[in-house]
């Protein structure tokens, strides 16, 4: 009984430190970062279009337990894989008729750099996208974002609704570096 | 005390619950949630002389009550050797999430006691077709004397998570009912050789040739298996910190304690280290476990306690070596290396491929070399197909 007062006090006396030592304003990571950051450690990531949004929902808070994640972190999470399955027409952000989309907007709106690094910057889940169009070609570009697990049947990209015009801005981006 | 705390916990979930809304106003399919996995794996044992298929299926059924609360269970069905379906409730739980970094359990949860138990043993996670040797699991029948079971017991956790820095700090603890003696179990009369294979903690060869004992006693043989009663009022407790670099490195330790006997008088101890390094073409995982187990000996004509001492690891890289080919897809090399030492001592190799057909199902075949010090050596080759869903 002495024993389980002792881990309860231990405990009570951890977080409190732990508690004194956090950074008062920790800036919260986006919700792409976050799948990076946590999703493949202890299995393969799983695609986002894999489970429902209402799915997603439910089986968060499974993971938010095993992964060790904030309920903040969460909520960011269930955020990007909204806006990351939800075609950008639908979502009302803006209009994209015929206008050229800005390559920096379609990056953050995807969550790209969550995962990819783009000139330095951005996550290692997947590879650098700065050589990937110089290297594999444009073709193959352009079939990878689309259909993300035509080459890699376990890729945890996640199948984006990224419109044609968002696609085009992104491929004269990455290829005229 | 400890009834204090666990009628402040209950208090904190049950004042939780009141303050929900009522649970049917929740949109249905934003509730429930079917998920699990499955495998079959064909194994030829060289030891046994067996060759044989089997098949698990694992089903996972989640509720989110509302923000703050969800259930969740798991049962493994699987079937025993006389061909009867056995069901083993692995886990049911309710996650309480009683601010933004921390989260309550109760139930019968997996322990947070290093990472195999908890993280890494589902079939479809497991990069090797077996547990790792010092780890025991449902049926497992191996040539390996495992040093513990996959732990999952009746009680409360609480967990905490902090960002320090760069680094993320996960702080785990929890009270159960602990185990038993595996004698008294057997009296009883409710134990099977599944349920040994699955619970045996320590099964020396002290106990099967009585003299191989200096002190002429059987080394202990404690009983994991979860039930809703406890044999003596001393709970079992333990936990985990551990330090994530994320998203490349994951590091803890972990402490587990809790009385065996009737009289609360004999304990196991256990503690752990684990690792988890993750980069774009490997995955290194590990595990260090060492436990003290008491148990009474004659010491000049007197019962006295004394304590005995076991430990284990196991260290396994898996290669994507499909990253590195093209036209490999999404194909894996596993190698896996387990030891235990003190008492029932082995060693043991294992080499697999794993080829991966999305990313929750794959094809793992693998071969596994056992060296037993005091025992015959086993060998095996097996396929599994794995499913998560
Ligand atoms: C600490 C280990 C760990 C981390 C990190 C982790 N998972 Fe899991 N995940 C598991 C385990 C273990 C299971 C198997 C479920 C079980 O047996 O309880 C699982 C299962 C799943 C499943 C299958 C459905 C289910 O609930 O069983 C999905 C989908 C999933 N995880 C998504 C994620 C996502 C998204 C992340 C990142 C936020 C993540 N996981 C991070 C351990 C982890
Ligand atoms: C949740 C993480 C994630 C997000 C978000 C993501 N990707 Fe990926 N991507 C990956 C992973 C992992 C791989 C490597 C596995 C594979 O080959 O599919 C990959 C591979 C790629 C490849 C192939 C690279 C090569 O050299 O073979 C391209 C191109 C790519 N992604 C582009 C994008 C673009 C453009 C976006 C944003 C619209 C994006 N990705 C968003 C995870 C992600």
């Amino acid at each position: 009984m002495m024993k389980n007062q002792l881990t309860v006090t231990i405990f009570v006396l951890f977080s409190t430190l732990l508690t004194s030592l956090q950074v008062s304003s920790t800036e919260l990571l986006s919700g792409a970062e976050l799948i990076n950051n946590n999703c493949a450690r202890c299995h393969n990531s799983r695609p986002i279009q894999e489970f429902s949004k209402s799915e997603w929902k439910v089986i968060m808070p499974h993971m938010r337990e095993k992964a060790h994640l904030k309920g903040a972190e969460v909520q960011a999470i269930l955020e990007f894989m909204e806006i990351a399955t939800t075609p950008a027409q639908a979502m009302n952000v803006k209009e994209v008729v015929n206008i050229a989309a800005d390559p920096k907007e379609v990056l953050t709106r995807y969550g790209c750099q969550g995962c990819h690094q783009v000139q330095g910057a951005g996550g290692t889940l997947g590879p650098s996208l700065d050589n990937v169009i110089s290297e594999k070609g444009r073709a193959f570009f352009l079939r990878k974002v689309k259909e993300p697990q035509f080459n890699n049947a376990s890729s945890a990209m996640p199948q984006m609704p990224i419109t044609d015009e968002e696609l085009e801005a992104l491929a004269e981006f990455l290829s005229s570096k | 005390m400890r009834m204090k705390k666990t009628l402040q916990l209950a208090t904190i979930l049950s004042a939780g619950l009141m303050m929900q809304q009522p649970l049917y106003a929740a949109e249905s399919s934003e509730r429930f949630v079917f998920v699990g996995y499955g495998d079959v794996k064909y194994e030829s044992a060289d030891v046994a002389g067996t060759d044989a298929f089997s098949a698990r299926f694992v089903p996972i059924f989640l509720f989110s009550l509302n923000d703050k609360m969800h259930v969740e269970a798991e049962l493994e069905v699987g079937l025993n050797a006389d061909g009867e379906t056995v069901t083993e409730l692995e886990y049911a739980d309710i996650h309480y999430f009683l601010n933004d970094n921390t989260t309550i359990t109760a139930g019968k949860f997996l322990l947070p006691f290093g990472q195999f138990s908890a993280n890494w043993h589902p079939s479809w996670i497991n990069r090797s077709i077996w547990t790792p040797g010092i780890y025991g699991a449902h049926g497992s029948s191996q040539a390996m004397d495992p040093i513990l079971p996959i732990l999952s017991d009746v009680g409360v956790a609480a967990q905490q998570v902090y960002q320090v820095g760069s680094a993320k700090v996960f702080l785990d603890v929890f009270m159960t009912n602990g185990p038993r003696s595996e004698a008294e179990y057997d009296e009883e009369g409710v134990v099977d050789d599944h349920d040994i294979a699955l619970a045996r903690l320590i099964s020396p060869t002290a106990s099967i040739d009585p003299d191989a004992d200096e002190h002429g006693e059987a080394f202990p043989e404690v009983e994991f298996e979860a039930t809703n009663s406890d044999n003596n009022s001393n709970k079992a407790f333990g936990g985990r910190i551990a330090v994530a670099l994320l998203p490349s490195i994951e590091i803890g330790t972990s402490y587990y304690q809790g009385a065996y006997d009737e009289n609360g008088q004999l304990d196991i101890k256990a503690n752990g280290v684990d690792i988890n390094l993750i980069s774009t073409h490997a995955i290194l995982r590990g595990e260090y476990i060492r436990t003290e187990t008491d148990a009474f000996v004659e010491k000049d004509y007197e019962d006295v306690i004394d304590s005995f001492s076991r430990n284990g690891w196991f260290l396994q890289g898996t290669f994507f070596i499909g990253h590195l080919f093209d036209g490999l897809g999404s194909t894996e090399i596993v190698i896996e290396h387990a030891q235990t030492k003190k008492v029932e001592e082995a060693e043991r190799w294992m080499v697999g491929v794993n080829y991966w057909l999305d990313p929750r199902s794959v094809i793992k075949v693998g071969y596994e070399d056992t060296d037993v010090v005091d025992g015959p050596d086993d060998k095996r080759f097996a396929v599994q197909f794995s499913y998560g869903f």
